[in-house]
């Protein structure tokens, strides 16, 4: 098989053209919602309290007189006229109160002061000026997920792109919602240096899905914000890198042992030996590499996606259609969030918003890296692609593998038997197994549940 | 022989009612015996889905009551309920034979079952008599997990067969005894979770138990 010596970069440009647009400023607020748990046992009931409800007719010497008899120490009057809480004196139980109450003219009904659960399960809504234009995120109950797992530095996603805004150096600069994240060294396998800062934009951006920071007042947030960064710089500022260049980047991530997910938003077609032993390799060492599946809305998946032992991700927009420019096939296996540039479905009950519905995160405006030679023109950019949609399911992965599940075999189990099954009944080669759903995923299996 | 005026010694009385109380030979028919007992459940017919959400092991401690009743030297009816309750984890498993990850996601399980059965007692006249019973009931299955908050939860009242084998110490109205039951409650669980993935149903097994019994 001929190799392919140049891989084109699917560097999130829908067909027709790229399409940027600038930060639009949340003018909404975001509230942060959190739910505690309970201490007391459900189904149970305060075991020194009595709830009274007298009749009309009823005044405070009745009441006063009828629950001292039934044991009262006190007692404290309800807002709707006639309901009382009865404070029960030391040696009575509840069930001697209820006796001595039940029966009594003045007593319309007396019943145990019972314990309720909130049955709604907890979510993070963060309060990140932008999270409310992240249409995205809120397709795969990104708030329910982080109740569950944010991730961990302990495991680190290598993003094999064009290079992360990840420090300052020379012209770079650190992308300033990455704050808080946090980043291994990586390398920069175009230049041949320690330094894999981002020429062309596309990484930062990939990168942002995964972790950018979040719940810290700015900016947008991203999946698996408590993750770690590996930047591995394997395409060059055009978005193009090659054979050497990739496999390279895979085996320098699987050295790491921290490194359990692979992001590759990239791929062409053909094959490689090198890439594909590379990958091998990565897996063996317990690493799961997720790749995307192309923007040809073509019948194949790209490669590298196309491998097995690879998940490959194709692309969705707001209504949960198969975006127009992504790929699938037989190899396809699940979809996430990557937007279509043209629609505006993503506003309340999928109406307008006045947004265009693209994967909103940061990066810097490659006009003006192009015009200027700076990279540090920072804003928030919609941009479309199956490379925005592979990045949610690496987040997704180094959520279960922060979860325990630690074996990429399982975990891209658990995500494709979790996904929300789309199209015709079962896999398909039009959605695979269908749309991620991370909190589904991080649950796991009961007995019988 | 001299006679003690209005009354016998009581060194004699007491250790005649000590006898008595030991050694009274077992009235037969008509024996009424309240049951204690405790000891191991193991969830033998669906081993695999228990080890994966319980952690390696399949079963837990039980306890139980039961009543029973002589008919005759040799045959016994018996009604009888236990408790079983462990804690686990939710877990994550791909397929049969692949390896199980725990998600430390709290779990509880509860099996109860209330069941009756008729048994057959050997060794009439001895101390020591095995037996053998057979019956059924009903077994109560729940399950609760907690995923932030969410709670999941899987209730069942099933059908369930027992049989018993067992050997009771004792001739007075204290007794002692060990027994092995097993039980059959089919359909329970296997419809989700990872009982699905192992395609087991059933959440009877063998259960060892040592007893303690007051017979009047």
């Amino acid at each position: 098989m001929k190799l392919i010596s140049r891989l084109a970069v699917l560097a999130a440009l829908a067909a027709g053209g790229a399409a940027f647009y600038h930060p639009l400023h949340a003018s909404d607020s975001v509230r942060v919602a959190s739910l505690r748990a309970p201490s007391e046992p459900v189904g149970t009931y305060r075991p020194d309290q009595v709830v009274v409800q007298f009749r009309t007719g009823a005044d405070d010497r009745d009441v006063a007189r009828v629950t001292r008899e039934a044991g009262a120490d006190h007692v404290r009057r309800g807002r709707s006229g006639g309901r009382y809480l009865m404070h029960l004196d030391a040696g009575f139980t509840v069930a001697e109160a209820l006796d001595r109450l039940r029966g009594r003219p003045e007593v319309e009904y007396a019943e145990p002061n019972a314990i309720f659960r909130a049955s709604q399960a907890r979510r993070m809504t963060p309060d990140d000026r932008l999270f409310s234009a992240q249409w995205h995120l809120e397709l795969i109950d990104a708030p329910r997920t982080w109740a569950i797992q944010t991730g961990d530095r302990s495991v680190v996603v290598a993003v094999l792109d064009t290079g992360i805004a990840y420090e300052d150096f020379g012209p770079y600069r650190k992308a300033p919602d990455f704050s808080t994240t946090v980043f291994v060294p990586g390398f920069d396998f175009i230049n041949n240096d320690a330094h894999a800062n981002d020429d062309n934009f596309h990484g930062t951006h990939v990168s942002s899905v995964i972790a950018e920071a979040t719940n810290n007042g700015t900016g947008a947030a991203g999946l698996a914000y408590g993750t770690a960064l590996m930047p591995v710089k394997v395409l060059d500022a055009d978005g193009f890198g090659d054979t050497f260049s990739i496999a390279e980047g895979i085996d320098f991530a699987a050295a790491n042992s921290s490194v359990k997910v692979i992001n590759m938003s990239l791929g062409g077609g053909g094959n490689s030996t090198a890439i594909s032993t590379a990958v091998t390799r990565a897996v063996g060492r317990g690493i799961t590499v997720v790749a995307a599946a192309g923007n040809d809305n073509e019948g194949t998946i790209s490669f590298p996606a196309n491998l097995s032992n690879v998940i490959a991700v194709g692309a969705i927009d707001g209504r949960k259609q198969k975006a127009p420019y992504s790929n699938f096939g037989s190899a396809l296996d699940v979809m996430a969030p990557g937007g279509d540039i043209r629609r505006d479905d993503t506003g309340p009950g999928l109406r307008p918003d006045g947004r265009p519905d693209g994967i909103l995160q940061q990066t810097f405006d490659p006009k003006t890296a192009e015009e200027t030679g700076r990279y540090d023109d920072f804003a928030y950019f919609f941009v479309v692609g199956t490379s925005q949609a592979c990045p949610h399911v690496a987040a997704l992965a180094a959520l279960l593998y922060r979860q325990g599940i630690t074996d990429p075999v399982a975990i891209q189990r658990s995500i494709e038997s979790t996904a929300e099954d789309l199209g015709a009944p079962g896999r398909d080669d039009t959605f695979g197994h269908g749309l991620i759903r991370p909190p589904v995923a991080l649950a796991g299996l009961g007995l019988n549940r | 022989m001299r006679m003690r005026a209005n009354g016998v010694s009581p060194r004699p009385v007491c250790l005649a009612a000590l006898l008595t109380v030991l050694w009274v030979p077992a009235a037969g028919a008509g024996e009424i015996s309240l049951t204690l007992d405790g000891g191991y459940h193991d969830l033998t017919n669906s081993s695999n889905s228990a080890k994966a959400v319980f952690g390696g092991t399949s079963g837990g401690p039980t306890a139980g009551l039961a009543a029973q009743y002589g008919l005759g030297e040799s045959f016994f009816v018996r009604a009888g309920a236990r408790y079983f309750q462990r804690e686990g984890e939710r877990a994550f498993v791909a397929a049969p034979a692949t390896p199980v990850f725990r998600l430390g996601h709290p779990l509880t399980v509860r099996i109860i079952p209330a069941y009756a059965l008729i048994g057959f007692r050997f060794l009439k006249g001895s101390s020591l008599r095995p037996y053998v019973g057979v019956g059924g009931g009903v077994t109560s299955y729940n399950e609760e997990s907690d995923v932030a908050g969410e709670i999941f939860t899987s209730t069942a009242a099933k059908p369930s067969g027992q049989a018993v084998a067992g050997l009771d110490y004792g001739r007075g109205t204290i007794r002692f005894g060990g027994e092995v039951m097993y039980s059959l409650v089919p359909n329970t669980i296997g419809l989700a979770g990872v009982s699905r993935v192992y395609g087991e149903d059933d959440v009877g097994g063998l259960t060892a138990v040592v007893r303690l019994s007051y017979v009047h």
